[in-house]
């Protein structure tokens, strides 16, 4: 069986593993349409139609959920409320900054500025806060790799260059040098057997 | 009154809107999934995928509740960091392949601009303190983008090791405060408000000093002469 | 499935708002070995290559320099903490991230590397992280469209449906290419071929928990 043989020492080769994973994923993906898909109406943390807010001429139109500043709390519809001691009460704060600009500007809900406050910072610090802290730490991950490598590799290549033993690199070249005459001599002998199968015939 | 402003279900635009936004998301995965299975070169490879991950966000946001809004976020960073991660390593890869006095840049980048000499501290301290009049994620993306203008604009090279310890310092702290707030909000209940000031200024000082670090190694990426 | 009938009796949880992490004894045992094991990474010194020459009688000693060992070492007890929290999380997105968390760790303890084909295999296996994002996230995604939680003690509840079986085989899809297993085992594989040997062991050791940990979620969603 030589075409399995080849396929197993495809799949040993890193660079045609990224390309395998893309096209079973992608044929797996296909499968999608085939099944049948809709929404479950039944969501935690729903939010009214588009524009529906806009219409109805509230200040911090789309995100408008309730509440007022540190006077009562805002809605949300947390999976579990009884964790959550202080449901609602960052949804409806604003700093003073947010709730000046709110009576300046119609548009100050679709802005993100002077945001502590607000439905998403409630959803992103307090409910699930632990998913945030978990990608803020994926991009320090990202970070500390990244610029440990532009500082030790990227930057500083020449100094590490000089660093290397002499001694060392002696011994490196002697033995590709090595290498390279056995090759050279290898091919000489197969190229002296090609030529007395020849003349042999 | 309460009850119109946030409905117990999802309303029905996006239920309708869901199966043909999935189906867009399945789509554009599946383009870009069937590019890189036959796309050879690497680097080719590392731009598609920027594609799946667009299409992870497709099918997130099409839940449409407020919740699926909060998950792109994540989403969008975890795509962002290893990105970044994954490049570095392929600069790495290719200039180790190659001999060691290859460039980062074939060409010196000479950033040669009047405003570079002329206003540097006042366009710094304008974006800055704008940064943190925005707050949060995009104001310390401003920020940082004052922090590099700063940084590039200095003339004087090699590389300032304590500016670099102390702005990775100040990024780490700003990082312990987030987790302190966020631990502050199930130890300590009645402190919400200071819970939530610690987390959105860690947020802050931490976006902000992260691309002041991307400015110091830009600079000394491009000023190599 | 319900949660008390795979691991064992309900000990606990640790409430942190919507993501409730919960703790038995399948949990309690997974969490504490790849704690030890951590500790034991932590304190341990890297191994010394030995590689002969060619061509003579002497020897290559291959080690690890001691910025590089600090690097991958903090790197490794990252890696080991987020398998940790991996075993015993109870929301199925906060699991997506703490394997993005561990897939983008793994590719950080190789990158340090000389080795042109070690760096090579890790950025393909990069390649494999950056896809994986779509069917980890998407199936979560999924999940929740179908079902209207993420929370695993809801969907344990909750009968299984096409769409939900769709979306865990996405996910089953993803796992297995950051973890690396069966068709996609040679651009990990290559990796550990490089000298500092207790570190790259944790790559393993924290892909082989996460198996066996999404295996038990598998149970629980359908």
């Amino acid at each position: 069986m030589p075409n399995i043989a080849k396929l197993w020492n495809k799949l040993a080769d890193p660079k045609n593993i990224p390309r395998l994973f893309a096209l079973i994923l992608g044929l797996l993906l296909i499968a999608g349409f085939l099944i049948p898909i809709g929404l479950n109406t039944d969501q935690i943390y729903t939010r009214p139609a588009p524009q529906s807010q806009m219409d109805a001429g509230l200040t911090i139109a789309p995100y408008d959920r309730g509440g007022e500043i540190l006077e009562s709390p805002g809605i949300t519809e947390a999976q579990y409320p009884e964790n959550s001691q202080n449901l609602g009460w960052i949804n409806s704060y604003m700093t003073p900054i947010a709730d000046m600009l709110k009576g300046i500007s119609p548009y100050f809900g679709t802005s993100i500025c002077a945001s502590p406050g607000g439905l998403i910072d409630e959803i992103l610090y307090y409910t699930r806060g632990f998913d945030t802290i978990l990608e803020s730490s994926i991009l320090m991950m990202a970070f500390i790799i990244a610029s440990w490598l532009a500082i030790n590799f990227t930057m500083d290549r020449k100094e590490e260059k000089g660093e290397g033993d002499i001694e060392e690199d002696v011994k490196r070249a002697i033995a590709s040098s090595d290498r390279i005459a056995n090759e050279v001599e290898m091919s000489n002998r197969k190229a002296r057997k090609k030529q007395a199968k020849k003349e042999f015939r | 009154m309460v009850a119109s402003i946030v409905p117990q279900l999802v309303p029905a635009f996006y239920s309708l809107m869901y199966t043909t936004v999935l189906y867009g998301g399945l789509i554009v995965a599946f383009i870009g999934l069937i590019g890189i299975a036959m796309e050879k070169r690497d680097i080719q490879v590392l731009i598609l995928t920027d594609i799946v991950g667009l299409a992870m966000l497709i099918i997130v946001a099409a839940v449409g509740t407020d919740l699926s809004e909060a998950l792109i976020l994540p989403g969008l960073v975890v795509e962002l960091a290893e990105i970044m991660a994954i490049s570095e390593i392929l600069i790495s890869h290719e200039m180790r392949k190659k001999d060691v006095h290859t460039s980062f840049t074939p060409i010196p980048l000479n950033i040669d601009m009047e405003i570079m000499t002329t206003a540097p501290n006042f366009i710094a301290l304008l974006l800055i303190g704008y940064g943190v009049f925005l707050s949060g994620f995009t104001g310390g993306a401003v920020a940082g983008g004052g922090i590099v203008i700063y940084v590039l604009s200095r003339k004087v090279r090699g590389l300032p090791v304590v500016v670099l310890d102390g702005v990775g310092a100040i990024s780490g702290i700003s990082w312990c405060l987030w987790i302190i707030g966020f631990l502050f909000f199930f130890i300590l209940p009645q402190y919400w408000l200071l819970s939530l000031f610690l987390a959105a200024l860690g947020l802050l000082l931490k976006v902000a000093s992260k691309i002041g670090l991307i400015g110091i190694m830009m600079r000394e990426e491009y000023g190599r002469k | 499935m319900l949660i008390e009938n795979l691991g064992g009796n309900l000990m606990g949880t640790i409430p942190l708002g919507d993501i409730v992490l919960y703790l038995n004894s399948l949990h309690i045992f997974l969490f504490v070995t790849i704690l030890v094991f951590t500790a034991l990474i932590a304190i341990s010194r890297t191994e010394t290559q030995v590689e002969a020459m060619f061509g003579s009688l002497d020897e290559n000693k291959v080690s690890v320099g001691k910025k590089e060992f600090k690097q991958r070492r903090f790197l490794a007890i990252i890696c080991g903490i987020a398998t940790a929290g991996a075993m015993i999380t109870g929301d199925l997105f906060n699991f997506t991230l703490f394997m993005a968390l561990i897939g983008i760790v793994n590719i950080g303890i190789v990158s340090a590397v000389k080795h042109v084909d070690v760096l090579n295999s890790a950025y393909q296996y990069g390649l494999i992280a950056m896809m994986c994002g779509l069917p980890l996230f998407g199936g979560a995604a999924m999940i929740l469209a179908a079902t209207g939680t993420l929370s695993l003690f809801e969907l344990a509840a909750i009968p299984a449906s096409p769409m939900m079986i769709f979306g865990a085989l996405v996910m089953l899809i993803g796992v297995c290419g950051e973890s690396g297993i069966a068709p996609f085992f040679a651009s990990k594989a290559e990796m550990f071929r490089t000298p500092g040997s207790p570190f790259i062991l944790i790559i393993h050791l924290s892909s082989l928990f996460i198996i066996v940990r999404f295996v038990e979620i598998l149970l629980i969603i359908l």
